[in-house]
């Protein structure tokens, strides 16, 4: 496929964090702790940026700005031609309709007291499109489900069945941005592959632009066209993968090739 | 050469789950190993296999509702002989146990130098001087400063601190065999690299043997001295740490291998068709066999352990 001239999601000087209350003994603090340092970042129509990062460099923080949940402290984010933070609620959800988004556990994120035929129905239920059926039945064989699972619990499903049900519902009410949040992390390596396939399949297939966080740079290098190392809050490096695996610039990023290599 | 002692050795273990009916759903259906005093053992596999089941038979964890076949036995001591257990003497003294994250090996509410105490107390009635005295050289010996941890409570230390003083308290017993359950899944490569150094170190400077559960092969390869590969409770391979991921034998391996990522040389990423059969369900003969695809007419019938370039495999096709 290829990449559009067209800016899909755009960062500009991003500054975003959390009011934290650590209660005292007597007084309630409130305490702003910056997580996202100026960060900006374009990502084109019909590509694939992966943004890698160890646990606490505000990779969840970002997707979060993205997808409309958290507004920064600073700068301004435009998806898909529309400055997100500045529209009312009601608009903002129809711009973010077109932003399907995998949450990072795939033990935690289904409900389990429902079955998998209405967790799939809910992005189709708030966003009133129709034809539940027929969307559930083609998006159930696009990410090669059988249709019997919408029966079931999700206790009842493997983790790896479980993110294909995730991603069934991220795509359902045909997004043009796909987000996902650490895709195989929970997930064995075995079915680790079968979920980097399908993710790959689905960009081409339904012509997304896609981004994804990871802290993992072997599941980085196949579903990155375009990679960003995020540390501590800050954007250190960034490149067409390949031009950063061989030669990084940046010591931080250096660091963590090294030791992926060293132990993996 | 010195006289290898063995630090566990299972021979044909067998250890169930009594479900609410009574019957036995049987999460190691077979197990026979031997790991060395000194020895890094990575028992690897994709979850729901047994992995877990072994590691917590060895380290004395098994819930009342587990049953047993088989034996282990731990520095010559029979822990499990058939359907009885006995652990004293050994659990926690001689073997210990780093659970998955390190966060819940170590109790929230409690500060690093009360942990130790409580073990530490426990175990061998020691009082708090003396306690935090062990404490001190244990946290020195895996990289921390005692007096930046000791007054902490787990939450105020970062991950990685976590994880060392979880293997500090877990060594502070002067434990012989270290049971590790999936200790570098979902961390960054930097704190993987680093604990793993750490264990390596621990091997060399203090001859424990290192018992490693996890599901991703390529990074046990780099670490093993053994691997061992479990489906549906048996070993399908077992065979010199580095050896079986450059030139995996059994099927099974051979796609574990090729289904994981390696840094700097893209190949396809093919991905094991389905899924391991779920608990209860028993497949008759070879029990890879609805997922491999080099199956034919003799795998309906259960694969001896055969014996090929000093390695262990359980398949038909290296047998004759
Ligand atoms: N405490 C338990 N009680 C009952 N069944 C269990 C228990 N722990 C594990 N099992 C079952 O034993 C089988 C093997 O699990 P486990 O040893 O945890 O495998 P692994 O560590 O390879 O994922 C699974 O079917 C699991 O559901
Ligand atoms: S015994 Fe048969 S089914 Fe089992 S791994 Fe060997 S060839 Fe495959
Ligand atoms: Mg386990």
């Amino acid at each position: 496929m290829s990449v559009g001239s067209k800016v899909a999601i755009k960062l500009e000087r991003v500054t975003a964090g959390y009011l934290t209350a650590a209660r005292g003994w007597r007084s309630l603090r409130r305490r702003l702790e910056v997580v996202l340092n100026n960060v900006s970042l374009e990502v084109y129509n019909g590509e694939r940026v992966v943004i890698i990062g160890e646990s606490g460099s505000g990779k969840s923080t970002l997707l979060r700005v993205v997808l409309g949940l958290l507004k920064p402290l600073r700068g301004r984010v435009v998806v898909l031609g529309k400055e997100v933070y500045s529209l009312p609620w009601s608009e903002r959800v129809r711009v973010l309709r077109a932003v399907g988004y995998v949450p990072q556990d795939p033990y935690k994120a289904l409900n389990p007291s429902l079955k998998i035929r209405y967790s799939l129905m809910e992005p189709l239920e708030a966003l009133g499109i129709g034809d539940p059926e027929g969307r559930m039945a083609r998006v159930l064989r696009l990410v090669q489900l059988s249709e019997e699972v919408m029966n079931y619990y999700p206790t009842d499903l493997s983790g790896g069945m479980r993110q294909r049900v995730l991603i069934a519902r991220a795509v359902i009410h045909d997004p043009e941005i796909l987000v996902l949040d650490e895709p195989t992390s929970a997930l064995d390596v075995s079915i680790q592959a079968q979920i980097i396939n399908l993710i790959n399949d689905l960009y081409e297939k339904l012509n997304l632009t896609v981004l994804v966080v990871t802290h993992d740079l072997g599941v980085a290098q196949y579903l990155a066209d375009r990679a960003v190392i995020l540390y501590k809050g800050e954007i250190v490096e960034e490149g067409f993968f390949e031009d950063v695996l061989h030669s990084p610039r940046n010591n931080y990023t250096k660091l963590l090739i090294k030791s992926y290599r060293a132990s993996i | 050469m010195e006289a290898m002692v063995l630090a566990v050795k299972a021979v044909g273990l067998r250890v169930g789950y009594l479900d609410s009916e009574e019957n036995v759903l049987w999460a190691v259906r077979e197990a026979s190993f031997e790991v060395s005093e000194g020895e890094i053992f990575c028992l690897v596999g994709e979850s729901g296999c047994g992995k877990s089941t072994v590691g917590n038979a060895i380290a004395g964890i098994l819930p009342p509702h587990a049953v047993t076949e088989g034996e282990l036995h731990i520095f010559d001591r029979p822990v499990i002989q058939g359907g009885r257990m006995n652990y004293n003497g050994v659990r926690g003294r001689i073997v210990s146990y780093v659970p998955q994250n390190p966060g819940t090996g170590l109790n929230p509410y409690y500060t690093v130098e009360d942990q130790f105490y409580y073990v530490l107390n426990s175990l061998y009635g020691l009082g708090r001087r003396k306690a935090v005295e062990v404490s001190r050289n244990y946290l020195s010996l895996v990289g921390l400063d005692p007096d930046r941890v000791l007054d902490y409570y787990p939450h105020e230390l970062s991950g990685g601190m976590q994880q060392r003083a979880a293997i500090a308290l877990a060594l502070s017993t002067g434990a012989r065999v270290v049971v590790a359950d999936e200790p570098t899944s979902s961390i960054d490569a930097n704190l993987r690299l680093q604990l793993i150094k750490l264990l390596l170190d621990l091997r060399d400077s203090q001859r424990i043997s290192l018992f490693l559960i996890t599901h991703d092969i390529m990074s046990a390869g780099k670490i093993c001295d053994t691997i061992a590969v479990m489906y549906a409770g048996r070993l399908l391979e077992v065979g010199r740490g580095s050896e079986v991921v450059t030139e995996p034998l059994h099927q099974y391996t051979r796609m574990l291998v090729d289904a994981a990522p390696t840094l700097g040389f893209k190949k396809a990423l093919r991905s094991i068709p389905g899924e391991p059969p779920r608990p209860g369900v028993v497949v008759e003969g070879c029990a890879f066999r609805p997922r491999c695809p080099w199956a034919f007419e003799k795998c309906v019938e259960a694969p001896p352990r055969v014996g090929v370039f000093g390695r262990e495999v359980e398949c038909w096709r290296y047998v004759g």
